[in-house]
């Protein structure tokens, strides 16, 4: 009989080849997939409450939950629906966890150690492999309790999202307490949360833009106490302090060089338009950097130190443009969506420019431009959102709320994809111009 | 044909082209005559003469056309009041005077003596034409009468033959018809072996036939069940595949030019009962990512038509976007 022809010979030799491997050999033939996405869901997280301690009343577990919930990045189970409280390892059923929904948990304890201190002890599990997969003690005193819990929080950010972790890390702002001639300017120093509160300077007059050194031991602030604007900078764990710049006209908007030896200032001098400004820390040497009939303020570093990004309203309405950071170099304009873009600030990864944008509805809002695209996006939907400040991780941007027409202002962080946000810890009065200090070596 | 007829053709022939003639020459006479007559005046006179056909018996009755052909004599026609015809005109003399009539008599008197004359000659020639068709004719008759006495012989002598040649026909054909007979038969038994053996072929041609049939038949089936089995394995694969992507919450980390190989152990069921990570060059956030993503969609979804489930499972993550 002659050879009968086939319809789809190497189909089905291929397909007979692959049946016959699955059946004969199923330990050698293996069929492939591949995965070419996934999804920017939040991680489910349980953070189960660690051992008890005798403490100040610092929940640890709470803290680690409060911060990883608050970056967006993770889903914390509550803990009525937890299905024990385990704070080992060992005592972990990890069907029980997997049935209630967490890929990861968390297990510790708080231990005294001679002498005071404490250690807490954690250990990050994976509840689908039953694997440890971060496990990490840290001690302290009593009072580094939360700042531990921060610590924790930031091993187990970077163990999943593979970012570091900007938990334990400091704001400074400006709080506003009392009114009228009890009215006091406040410079404050937080935990990232906005906890541990530590007054470094108190005056009857306004005090302005904080900026933290890249070192994280010196912050630069405007203060009007001599009823003048003058620039300070000011070391953060003694309070020695500096005058800088106390020049004719405006002295204002410090901000540190990346390698924390100048600082951008804006001083206008007796023409009336301010104008940009290097001024070299080790000898007070002063170097103009813009040369416009019009306001230009608001300095902001690239993290190379090669530009300055700057506000001016040379075009009319105030928009952001950027010059060299060495005398005669070409400006150029950055932003050009919406009529006001104002206060920027340059992520320290270098990618993204936050910026106070008007939008239509004539709010202002915390808006975010892609430096490398162009993109922008709003991110914030308050009334007057201003002061953007970007996390160490280039994460999380904090920033001013004004909710209201004679409301206090409150702090604010947003993540930079805009989808989760949280309000700080409430304060007496109000409170303004945030910036999010280093990370902490 | 006898020679008589054929003369009697050629007279027909010769009087016909006589008499077309003469109709030709009337005609080219009357066109002639057109073209120099003064035009269509009423007043012109006729020139033309009505003659009786009984006048012309005298003559002879030959239909010799020549003298009808003639323009007749001018007759005594009194002149019209009319005016008169153009002087080129060579009709429509002026009236004869007595001597020219009695010119035109004897003209007359003579012409029709040269015609009797020419009558008679031509008579004493047909005459003389007829007694020498007679004469052949009866030779032809007697040279016929001969001719038919020897084809009578002759033809008596082929009778004789035909019969001979038709009695060694007919035992030729009796010959033949005994070998034609036995060709018959053999060709019979032939035809009837050779019909045996066609339908011996075609009846193993419709088996070898029916079995191609059968056999393509089953070739399809299987090209259509593996086809099928294609099918549905891709859409396995892909069941599989959205089921791994819509677990996978895919960290920072995991940017365009992260790849890496999980290696899945599967039971029956689909249950992923173990993966081991292969060469990898994502960050730790990428491996725990993946392997929480593959735990997270087991079971995976059956294989189709009851193919077992593999026990190995090689997955690529390799991030686009």
């Amino acid at each position: 009989m002659k050879p009968t022809p086939r319809v789809a010979p190497l189909l089905r030799i291929f397909l007979v080849v692959l049946t016959a491997a699955w059946l004969a050999s199923p330990a050698q033939a293996q069929l492939q997939i591949q995965i070419t996405s996934g999804v920017t869901n939040p991680v489910p997280i349980a953070v189960v409450p660690f051992a008890e301690s005798p403490t100040d009343g610092t929940d640890v577990a709470d803290v680690i939950q409060h911060d990883l919930a608050g970056s967006g990045r993770f889903t914390a189970l509550p803990r009525n629906k937890m299905p024990a409280t385990p704070t080992s390892a060992a005592q972990v059923k990890f069907t029980d966890w997997k049935a209630a929904g967490s890929d990861y948990m968390v297990v510790g304890q708080v231990v005294p150690l001679p002498g005071g201190q404490l250690a807490v002890d954690f250990n990050l599990l994976n509840t689908l492999t039953g694997q440890s997969i971060a496990r990490q003690r840290f001690t302290g005193s009593a009072a580094a309790l939360r700042n531990a819990a921060h610590r924790v929080s930031d091993v187990i950010y970077q163990t999943i999202t593979g970012i570091r972790g900007a938990f334990a890390t400091r704001i400074a702002y400006v709080a506003v307490a009392g009114e009228g001639a009890d009215q006091r300017f406040q410079l404050v120093i937080a935990d990232a949360d906005g906890y541990n509160q530590h007054l470094i300077l108190e005056s009857r007059f306004p005090i302005m833009s904080p900026a933290w050194s890249p070192d994280g031991q010196w912050i630069a602030y405007v203060s009007f106490e001599n009823h003048l604007s003058a620039v300070y900078v000011q070391r953060v764990q003694s309070g020695q302090r500096t005058c800088v710049s106390m020049r004719a006209g405006i002295n204002g908007a410090p901000a540190w060089s990346p390698d924390g030896r100048k600082l951008a200032i804006t001083l206008s001098g007796d023409s009336g338009h301010p104008q940009i400004y290097l001024l070299d820390l080790s000898n007070q040497h002063l170097t103009r950097l813009t040369d416009s009939p019009s306001i230009n303020t608001e300095a902001a570093w690239s993290p190379d130190g090669r530009y300055i990004y700057f506000t001016s309203d040379r075009a009319g309405e105030p928009q952001i443009y950027r010059i060299g950071a060495t005398p005669g170099s070409p400006t150029q304009r950055i932003t050009f969506t919406d009529e006001y873009n104002a206060g920027p600030h340059v992520s320290p990864d270098g990618k993204l420019l936050a910026m106070v944008t008007r939008d239509d509805s004539g709010h202002y809002r915390i808006g975010v431009q892609n430096l490398a695209t162009g993109d922008f996006r709003v991110l914030t939907n308050g009334r007057i959102d201003q002061s953007p400040s970007f996390a160490p991780n280039s994460a999380t941007i904090m920033y001013a709320e004004r909710p209201g027409q004679g409301q206090a202002g409150i702090l604010a962080t947003i993540s930079v994809d805009g989808l989760t946000g949280l309000s700080l810890k409430p304060t007496k009065g109000e409170v303004r111009d945030p910036a999010w200090g280093p990370f902490i070596q | 044909m006898s020679s008589e007829s054929v003369r009697d053709r050629w007279l027909s022939i010769g009087m016909s082209v006589l008499l077309h003639g003469s109709l030709v020459a009337l005609l080219a006479l009357g066109w002639w005559h057109f073209r120099n007559s003064p035009g269509p005046a009423p007043s012109l006179p006729i020139n033309a003469t009505v003659v009786d056909a009984r006048t012309l018996k005298g003559v002879g009755t030959a239909p010799t056309p020549a003298p009808q052909s003639k323009p007749a004599p001018p007759q005594a026609q009194p002149p019209q009041a009319t005016p008169p015809p153009p002087v080129t005109q060579p009709e429509g003399p002026p009236p004869p005077t007595p001597d020219e009539l009695a010119m035109r008599e004897q003209a007359a008197k003579e012409e029709a003596r040269h015609e009797a004359e020419a009558q008679q000659q031509l008579l004493a020639r047909q005459q003389a034409r007829e007694a020498r068709e007679e004469a052949q004719r009866q030779a032809e008759a007697q040279a016929a009468a001969q001719a038919a006495a020897a084809k009578k012989a002759a033809q008596a002598e082929e009778a004789a033959q035909a019969r001979k040649l038709a009695e060694a026909k007919k035992l030729e054909a009796r010959k033949k018809a005994a070998a034609a007979k036995l060709a018959a038969e053999k060709k019979a038994a032939e035809q009837r072996k050779l019909a045996e053996e066609k339908k011996l072929a075609e009846e193993r041609a419709a088996a070898e036939r029916a079995a191609r049939v059968a056999d393509l038949q089953q070739s399809l089936q299987e090209d259509e069940r593996a086809a099928a089995a294609s099918g549905a394995l891709a859409s396995w694969q892909s069941e599989i595949t959205s089921r791994i992507q819509n677990a996978w919450i895919k960290p920072p980390t995991a940017q365009p030019g992260i790849e890496c190989v999980l290696n899945v152990s599967l039971v029956p069921g689909g249950s992923v009962t173990g993966v081991s990570l292969g060469r990898c060059n994502g960050d730790a956030a990428v491996r725990q990512s993946i392997q929480t993503a593959v735990y997270n969609a087991s079971p995976l979804p059956p294989p189709p038509n009851g193919i077992p489930f593999p026990r190995q499972l090689i997955i690529i993550f390799k991030p686009t976007h």
